[in-house]
């Protein structure tokens, strides 16, 4: 089941000093599939995926990513890394406050040799996905919550990345708009074969995932 | 680094840029200033000397003649030997020299303030020839007279006229304007320096005061190397002796009694602490800055930028807003200069330079040569300061963006 992963994460285990966080956790996500992580805050579900898409590393444990060992890599080797194959999707939406809705969308290929009317019409091809065509000059200030999120979505895939991470993507929005994101979502898993790896506490919205794992103190309870 | 971004920041944070921006520019303006007053104040202190074509100027004080009759060397100013004179002129350093005798001549209805100079010479009184008000310079081999302006004036002197110096007739041939040239040159009368010479040396009163011959002189003025002025002026002490009255630039300067005329050192210590404040500020408000930009260091580098691309983008920030820091404290400094470029100053003028008898009546009196500050901001000074904000901007940015790109995005996401 490693070998034909997307992703995968074994025995992971993550300590803040004497604290254990994760506690020997094993996880793997296929291609295109889409997958929920749910329990209680505090759990540990944000840990685990810090530690899958190498914005962390695991006290112990090894983390694979597009068939590629991530956990021994240097910081810079893992930026790159997350810039060619992983998008993020956070819970706040995390967009720069000065930049445009299609330049936040161009962010992850702004440090990259791509002619800016390239970047710039990538990122519009992304928006008109998200179906933000006429939002494209706008500042975050000036977009919805949903609307924040569906640029956020944008730039998650603007790199066309093997997978997804999605911290609580809902958690600042109303059911509805919520809703709506959950079915682009699952839109982009269905049509766009992207993996997805979504943590959050919500068990309604995991039920929409093709799995649910569920997290109980650092472990995998079901 | 992303031009597009960096605009984007330092636009829509206006209150943020404007704040690192004024911050610096007050640091850069006031080196700027504080060198440029420093400057103006060396350049005031070398007109005096400037102005009659010298570097420096040389004379010896002696001992007061017993009796006030003919001509005599005023005590400030006795005689310099031809030896002497040769020995000075192979001084290192030296790139040429004028020569002068001034007398006091008491005749029975007159004294007179005498001057003896030469007919060619663009160092020392000679300059004079380009301030004739009326009539005509000297010319050779002739005995005639020039009287300077305001004298004639008080006396009714006329071009034309003749004056009897001690016994001997001198046709008036010019009027000299001497009040542009430094007060060391004035004299009520311009002889050729032959003329002169000649008075000199069939005065009994000097001869026993002073021994003179053909040939000797009592004030040398001399044009040097700038970077040899200190040494040849130390030479010639040497050459001529305890009594020698060697005036320089930074005699000059010493007299002139500011702050930045007194020594180097003040406008070193001055300009690094301007500074040192300058980088604080620059450190100060772009570290707050980039600290409140922590969370949005993270977005960056969790959608893959390496560290390297994050200091480049932060330094790229820092140096253009401290580029135009440098801007805005150069046009700072060039307004306040222009405001100080209106400020008299008054250089005293020694009182053994005075050719004046100190014993007639304001003959004691201090001059003074008094002449705008001339306060101007040198384009040298004017790059260096914009490359230095450059090189801060660069430094500042480099550090700050080194230290918060070590940030864990994890570290800064989590607490959504």
């Amino acid at each position: 089941m490693i070998n034909s992963s997307i992703l995968s994460g074994v025995d992971l285990r993550k300590s803040y000093g004497a604290l254990e966080v994760v506690k020997g956790v094993s996880i793997a996500v296929d291609p295109g599939e889409f997958v929920c992580l749910v329990g209680k805050s505090g759990c540990g579900k944000t840990t685990i995926l810090s530690l899958l898409s190498g914005l962390e590393k695991p006290t112990q444990g090894i983390v694979t990513l597009g068939g590629k060992e991530i956990t021994q890599s240097s910081e810079d080797e893992l930026a790159l890394f997350r810039r060619e194959n992983v998008g993020f999707i956070f819970q706040s939406f995390n967009l720069i406050p000065t930049l445009s809705a299609w330049e936040n969308v161009a962010l992850p290929l702004f440090p990259m040799k791509i002619p800016q009317e390239q970047q710039r019409q990538r990122a519009l091809e992304m928006l008109g996905k998200m179906e933000l065509d006429q939002r494209t000059e706008h500042l975050p200030s000036a977009l919805s919550g949903g609307e924040k999120q569906r640029v956020a979505i944008a730039r998650a895939l603007v790199n066309h990345p093997k997978i997804i991470f999605a911290d609580e993507p809902t958690g600042n929005l109303d059911s509805a708009t919520g809703e709506a994101i959950m079915s682009i979502l699952q839109r982009l898993n269905d049509e766009e074969g992207v993996a997805i790896l979504m943590v959050t506490h919500e068990v309604e919205l995991a039920k929409t995932a093709d799995r649910l794992i569920r997290m109980k103190d650092g472990e995998i309870s079901s | 680094m992303n031009l597009r971004y960096m605009a984007k920041e330092l636009y829509y944070q206006r209150r943020r840029t404007m704040i690192a921006v004024f911050g610096l520019s007050i640091g850069i303006a006031l080196l700027i200033i504080l060198n440029a007053l420093s400057l103006a104040y060396r350049q005031a202190a070398q007109i005096p000397l400037k102005e009659i074509g010298a570097d420096i100027t040389v004379q010896r004080a002696g001992d007061v003649p017993q009796e006030l009759s003919g001509a005599v060397f005023p005590c400030s100013a006795v005689t310099i030997r031809k030896e002497e004179i040769e020995r000075i002129r192979n001084l290192p350093g030296l790139r040429g020299m004028g020569k002068a005798l001034l007398l006091w001549v008491f005749d029975p209805n007159r004294a007179w303030i005498l001057l003896g100079i030469e007919r060619e010479n663009s160092i020392g009184p000679a300059v004079l020839k380009y301030s004739i008000a009326e009539g005509r310079f000297l010319e050779d081999g002739k005995s005639e007279a020039l009287v300077e302006v305001a004298y004639a004036n008080q006396y009714g002197v006329k071009v034309g006229d003749a004056l009897s110096i001690s016994g001997r007739e001198f046709p008036v041939v010019g009027l000299v304007d001497a009040s542009r040239a430094t007060k060391i040159a004035v004299a009520n009368v311009y002889l050729p320096l032959k003329e002169a010479e000649e008075l000199a040396v069939v005065s009994k009163q000097l001869q026993s005061v002073s021994p003179y011959a053909s040939g000797d002189v009592n004030l040398l003025f001399v044009k040097a190397d700038q970077d040899k002025i200190a040494s040849i002026a130390s030479s010639m002490k040497t050459i001529l002796g305890d009594r020698a009255a060697v005036a320089t630039p930074d005699s000059f300067l010493k007299l002139l009694g500011s702050l930045f005329a007194l020594s180097d050192k003040f406008t070193l210590a001055a300009s690094l602490i301007a500074i040192v404040v300058a980088i604080l500020i620059a450190f100060k408000t772009m570290a707050g800055n980039i600290a409140e930009r922590a969370k949005e260091i993270g977005v960056l580098k969790a959608v893959g930028w390496t560290n390297r691309n994050v200091i480049f983008q932060l330094m790229g920030e820092s140096v253009v807003q401290c580029f135009l820091a440098g801007v805005l404290g150069l046009f700072i400094a060039l307004v306040a200069t222009y405001g100080l470029s209106f400020m008299n100053v008054s250089i005293p003028i020694p009182w053994e330079m005075s050719p004046t008898p100190h014993f007639l009546p304001g003959g004691g009196d201090q001059i003074f040569k008094t002449l705008r500050l001339p306060v101007a901001v040198p384009w040298t000074l004017a790059i260096f300061a914009i490359l230095l904000s450059v090189v801060i901007g660069g430094v500042t940015g480099g550090l700050l963006g080194r230290h918060i790109s070590r940030i864990k995005p994890s570290e800064i996401l989590r607490h959504d």
